[in-house]
This record gives C-alpha cells, structure tokens and sequence, in this order.
C-alpha cells in the first residue's frame, strides 16, 4: 500500500506554474527516484511479503504437526510446493533473460553469473563446457526427456523415470570419480595467456535478436535515414547464417523499390537515394540466397518473385548503377529464361566485407541449386564469380577464396558437408 | 580452406584417373576456374592442385580444356605463375584470344629459357610454340632460339590444340622460312602422325613440293631416311585399324583415317621417288 502510495505521488502532475516549473519538479522527482534507490525499495516490498508467506507457512507447518500430523502434512506440502515453485522461476529467470517471470533473486544471480564468466579466462570455460557435455549427469536429463512417449502416463515412461532417478546418484559418483581429477588436470595445465584484443562474436541468438528488430523497423518506418542505418546494421548481421522473419526479403525489396523507377528497360535512381538503394539491393540479395537455402518454400519468396517479374521487364539494364552486379544476380535467378551471356564481373572490385558477404550469398545459391533441383552443375555467373575473385590481385579476403573453392566443390560434386563449416560458420563479427 | 582444397585436388585426380573422360569435359569450367588458386598454390610450394590440372587436361583428350573466360586472367600469368608453371600452363591458353599480348610471348619464351628440360616442359613449349605460329601476328614476337625446340623432337600428345594446327600452312610456312633443314626436318617429324592428317590441302602440296625441294640433295640420305622410316611407323600404326587409335584421341573417324592413309602413303612415294632419282643420279655420275 504503502508503495502504491509513492507511486500516485510521483505520477501526480502538478497543474500550476509554468511549462518549465512544472518539467523542473518532474526533473526532481526523478533525481530523488534515482538517489533514494526507489526502483530497490519497490522490488525488495513483495520480496518482504514472500519472505512473510514462507516464514508464515513454516511457523504455521511447525505448528500444527504437534496439534495434527496431517493438516501439518497438507500445510507442509503447500508451502514446499510454493517453494519448489518459486526455486523454479528463480533457475528461469536467470537462465533466460526474456522469460516474463522475473524475480529480484533472478536478476541477482544473472549478475553475479555475468561477472564469473566475463573474469574467467577462455580456456576455463572451454573445460566447463566441456564437462557438462561429457558429464553423465547432464546426459541422463536429456537422454529420459527425448525418450518420453505418448501418452505421458504410459508404463514405459514410469519405468524409464524411475530407472532414471535410481540412476541419477550413480551418474553423480561416477562422474565426480571421472571428471574431478580430470578437470583439475586441465587446469592446471592451463598456460595464461597473452591478452590480446578480445573478438567479440555475436551469439545466434542475438542475431536472431537483431534481425526480428531490424524486421519491425522496416516494417514500421518510412524514414529512408532510418531504413539506411537498419540495412547496414542487417548487411553487418548477414555474414552469420541465422532463421530470420522471411518477410525481411519483402522489406528489403520495398525499400529497393521505393528507391528506382523503372522506365521501360532503364533503371533509375531516385535522387539522393543511391547508397540506401546499393545497400538496400545487397541486403536483398543476402536475404533472398539465404532463404533459398533455408527455406525455399517461403511465400515471400514466391510473392517478391511474382512482384519482381511484374516490375522488370526480362530485358531490364541495371548497367551504370553501382548495384548492377547484385541485381543482375537476382534477375538471372527470378527470370530464368534470360541467359546472361554478356554478363561479365570484370569490372567488380568491391571493398571486402561486401565482397564476402556476395561470395557467401552465392555459394548459397550454387548449394540451393544442388539441393532443390540435384543439379550439380553450378550457373555459370556463380563460376565466373569465383574465377573473377579467384584472379583478383590482390587477392580477396580469405572467407571469399574459401567459398569461391567450395563453389567449385559443388560443381565437380565433392562431398563438402564436413569443411562447409570453414566456410560458413565460423566466421566472427564485430560488435561495435 | 586446406580441407576443401585437398578435396578438390582429390577429385579432379580421380576424375583425371578414370578411363570416361566425358566428366572431365562436362566440367571443363569448373576445373579451370581453379586455373588462379591452382597456380598460386604452386608459387606457395604447394604444387598437388596444379599437378591435378594439368593431369586432366591432358586425360581429357579435349582440343581445349580451358574456358575462355580465363583470358583476362592469362594475361597476367607471366606475373603470378612460377617459370614453370608459366609454361606448363601455356598450352592450355587459348592464343588465338591473345592476338595483342606479343610480351606474353616474349615472357613464355624467356620462362621456357630459364626451365631445365624435361619431356613435359618440351611438349608444352612445342605445343605452344605451333599455337604461337599460327597466329600470325604473334610470329615476329618469337626469339630465334625458340625453334630449336623443335629439333629436341618432343612426342606430342595424341589430342593437342598445337598438333590440330601445327600443319596449318601459316606454319608451314613460318618453319620453311627459317631455311634450318634440321628444323624443317624435326617440324615435319612431330607432325606427320598417326593421329591426324593434314588438314590444310595447300600445306600438303607444299609439302611434296619442299621434299624435292630440300631433301633431294645427295647428302640428304639420311633425313629421307628418317622421314621415311616415321612414314613407315604410321602407316604400321594406321593398319591396327580404326578402334585401336580412338583408345587415344575419340575424335578419329573412317575419313580421317581414308585420308591419313592417302596422305602418308602419297608422301612415302614421294620420298622414295626423291630416293630413286637420287639413287640413279648417282649410277650415271658413276658410269660417266
């Protein structure tokens, strides 16, 4: 109540004085906020009342097992399931930071496990990581919940739960006896290492993060600064393979439209609008090679392929324009019929994290060709590509020799799943 | 990277291995595509992707296995590739796109100066050099010692581009006019073979003529005796039949061997006529 209290008091709006009187005794409200520590005393009011519930139900537990073993019992029950219950979100909240059910204790214990990993060094969490994937203890919880059938009751799933925890304690020894002196062994061969400038690699999660923001402000902004900035940071993004929102591919291709017109065969570009549409025409071509290997059943790709076709003639030119060269990528793809034998990248020397995320995007293709159709051979402008940058002086980046290589594994039918890795998954980007 | 590129070398091996060359013609683009990072890796010590080229472009038994894309890139070989490879990867360079690269000729030349002799180096410098001389623009560009390749008598492949123009008459004729009898008789040696006639009807009348022209010479025994004994060889080869030489280039067929047999027999009666004469010329110089 008492919280509640504070709280109308801070929202209350003073309705005399003048504008900047008024904005002055906000401005103080919020210094007072920050310097009172409010936002700690409002978490910590329903802490104190769950502490009093749990102190209350033990007392109360305490209590009635002299008066009545089993109303004690029943009491008992409520409590610890109360407990278990609030243990559970606890574990939930800290493991993952979007679950909606949070609790202060959560947040602490998110922060303190925050400062252990930034002060560990690498090589330890490596052997950490390492150990919960050997450990049996950690296998055993996955390997019962994989093997449960339907329906949830069956006999087999009893058995197979119950087997479980019988075998649960051994897996504990037998993994202590295992891995303890393992661990310290590794440890203590662990070398401290030079401290170098620290990669920070973007997890896919984040990525994912990110892309489902950059997807809502396409979605939601018609601003063409904004829409600029958003496609640099997805272009940034595209060099990790992630799942993203396939409706990204129809912004992307809404913001390249909104950039041109088109006047018979001729390409033109809006003034002033030549970087959104080069970047906007490369995020479009990522997205577009990405969701053909991904998932190449999408409906937005058979929705921008039908609006493509209606909005370029077979016959278009992108000649002259900086994004020529990924246009003309996308338009050999969509209007199959076209044959593009003048097409030539003679003349494309882009600077090299375009040139990787191009390189990346048609490798894409060459493996979407092969997957979908089992055509082993590879289009043509996708080996000219890789013959153009393979004959680069200087040669390009090495992400860029090494998909160009696996673009012409795809074509002689080497078996590439096992170095694919090389190629399109290990690659780090750096968080500004 | 070393992984996929291990695994490519492997394939094209395999592919360069096996008896059906059809794979390796159908994927003719891709293995050239890998012409720059092949000869690279050579530059780098690491020759196994280079190697693998060549293997299958000779086991390909094409004319010309390389795309014609590469010529911007070929341009610039003198300047990425080793001497060596320089001019083991000549051959597959389609000359007749570089009508305007008389310095490339002018770097190959010095390249397979600087080489130390080995049969490959000489068939890829012979091959060449034929492709050289039949665009004729590229002739002036060629150093004088160039031709005496020829006299070395390197065996040419049975399916080479410089064997398929090495009879043109722009040759022949580029060859008479040094006026070298024992290059004249080396050139005439690589490219009367069993795996080809000439194709160039201008050529072949030449060449009859140049046989009394040159080597009717009383001190010419010998080379008649030379030509004569290779005719003899081919014409040995050519009665094996039709299916025996197709094992080595697919593309002979029933008129290339009617014509070859016509040819080489036409040119051994032409040599042993130049022998008689000679023969008799020497009996009345005898008598008298």
């Amino acid at each position: 109540m008492l919280g509640k209290q504070w709280l109308n008091r801070y929202a209350s709006t003073d309705m005399r004085g003048t504008a900047i009187e008024r904005s002055q005794n906000r401005q103080r409200k919020l210094d007072g906020v920050i310097t009172w520590y409010f936002d700690h005393v409002m978490e910590s009011l329903p802490l104190m009342l769950q502490i009093a519930l749990l102190l209350l139900g033990l007392a109360l537990s305490r209590y009635l097992w002299e008066v009545n073993i089993i109303v004690a019992c029943v009491v008992l029950g409520v409590t610890s399931f109360g407990v278990i219950f609030y243990i559970f979100i606890v574990i939930a909240g800290t493991a993952y930071e979007s679950c909606p059910y949070q609790t202060p204790m959560a947040r602490i214990l998110r922060y303190t496990f925050y400062c252990i990993y930034l002060y560990t060094p690498r090589p330890v969490h490596i052997i950490i990581s390492h150990l919960i994937q050997v450990s049996w203890c950690c296998q055993l919880p996955s390997g019962w919940w994989s093997s449960l059938g339907q329906p949830w009751y069956s006999m087999a799933n009893i058995t197979t739960s119950l087997t479980c925890i019988a075998i649960l304690p051994v897996a504990l020894l037998v993994d202590v006896s295992r891995l303890v002196p393992e661990t310290v062994w590794s440890l203590l061969q662990h070398q401290p290492m030079d401290p170098s400038p620290q990669v920070h690699i973007l997890d896919k999660q984040t990525i994912e993060l990110d892309l489902r923001c950059i997807s809502w402000i396409l979605q939601m902004s018609l601003d063409k600064t904004v829409h600029l900035s958003t496609l640099k940071h997805l272009r940034q993004q595209m060099s990790t393979p992630t799942k993203f929102d396939p409706a990204i591919v129809t912004y992307c291709f809404d913001v390249f439209i909104g950039c041109i017109s088109v006047n018979g065969c001729e390409v033109v570009v809006m003034q002033g609008l030549e970087q959104l549409t080069t970047v906007s025409a490369l995020c479009l071509f990522c997205t577009l090679s990405h969701l053909w290997v991904m998932d190449s059943t999408s409906s937005a790709l058979g929705d921008v392929r039908h609006r493509y076709s209606k909005i370029f003639p077979a016959n278009v030119s992108f000649h002259g324009h900086q994004f020529s060269h990924t246009m003309n990528a996308i338009h050999k793809v969509f209007i199959q019929s076209v044959k593009h034998q003048h097409f030539t990248w003679g003349h494309y020397k882009p600077p090299g994290d375009e040139h990787t995320l191009v390189a990346h995007a048609l490798l894409k293709l060459a493996q979407f060709k092969y997957q979908t159709t089992g055509q082993v051979k590879v289009s043509r402008l996708i080996l000219r590509f890789a013959l153009h940058s393979l004959s680069l002086d200087p040669l390009p980046p090495a992400p860029v020799i090494a998909d160009c290589l696996s673009i012409i594994a795809i074509d002689l039918d080497c078996d590439i799943s096992n170095t694919r890795a090389v190629t399109l998954d290990e690659r780090s980007v750096n968080t500004p | 990277m070393e992984k996929i590129s291990n695994l490519i070398t492997e394939k094209v091996k395999t592919m360069a291995e096996a008896e059906d060359y059809h794979p390796l013609r159908s994927k003719r683009k891709a293995i050239t595509t890998l012409l720059p990072y092949a000869v690279l890796q050579e530059q780098n010590g690491k020759p196994e992707m280079f190697q693998a080229f060549l293997h299958a472009a000779r086991a390909s038994k094409e004319w010309e296995l390389t795309w014609h894309r590469t010529w911007k890139y070929i341009r610039r070989l003198p300047q990425k590739a080793s001497p060596h490879a320089l001019v083991l990867a000549s051959p597959h360079v389609r000359w007749y796109l570089l009508t305007d690269s008389g310095d490339l000729v002018q770097k190959w030349a010095a390249a397979a100066s600087s080489v130390p002799y080995t049969e490959e180096v000489g068939q890829s410098v012979v091959d060449v050099l034929l492709q050289i001389v039949e665009e004729g623009v590229l002739v002036s560009h060629i150093p004088t010692e160039m031709w005496s390749w020829l006299i070395r008598q390197p065996s040419l492949p049975p399916v080479c581009y410089g064997r398929l123009v090495g009879s043109q008459t722009h040759v022949f004729r580029a060859v008479r006019g040094l006026k070298d009898i024992e290059v004249l008789k080396s050139y005439l040696l690589l490219v009367w073979s069993e795996w080809g006639y000439i194709q160039d009807g201008n050529s072949f009348n030449e060449m009859c003529v140049l046989i009394w022209k040159y080597f009717s010479g009383t001190g010419m025994g010998n080379y008649r005796a030379e030509l004569i004994q290779k005719l003899d060889y081919i014409l040995g080869q050519l009665d094996w039949g039709l299916d025996h030489l197709k094992q080595h280039n697919p593309w002979l067929g029933r008129y290339d061997l009617w014509r070859m047999k016509g040819q080489y027999k036409k040119l051994r009666e032409v040599l042993l006529e130049v022998e008689r004469c000679v023969s008799s010329q020497i009996f009345h110089f005898s008598i008298y």
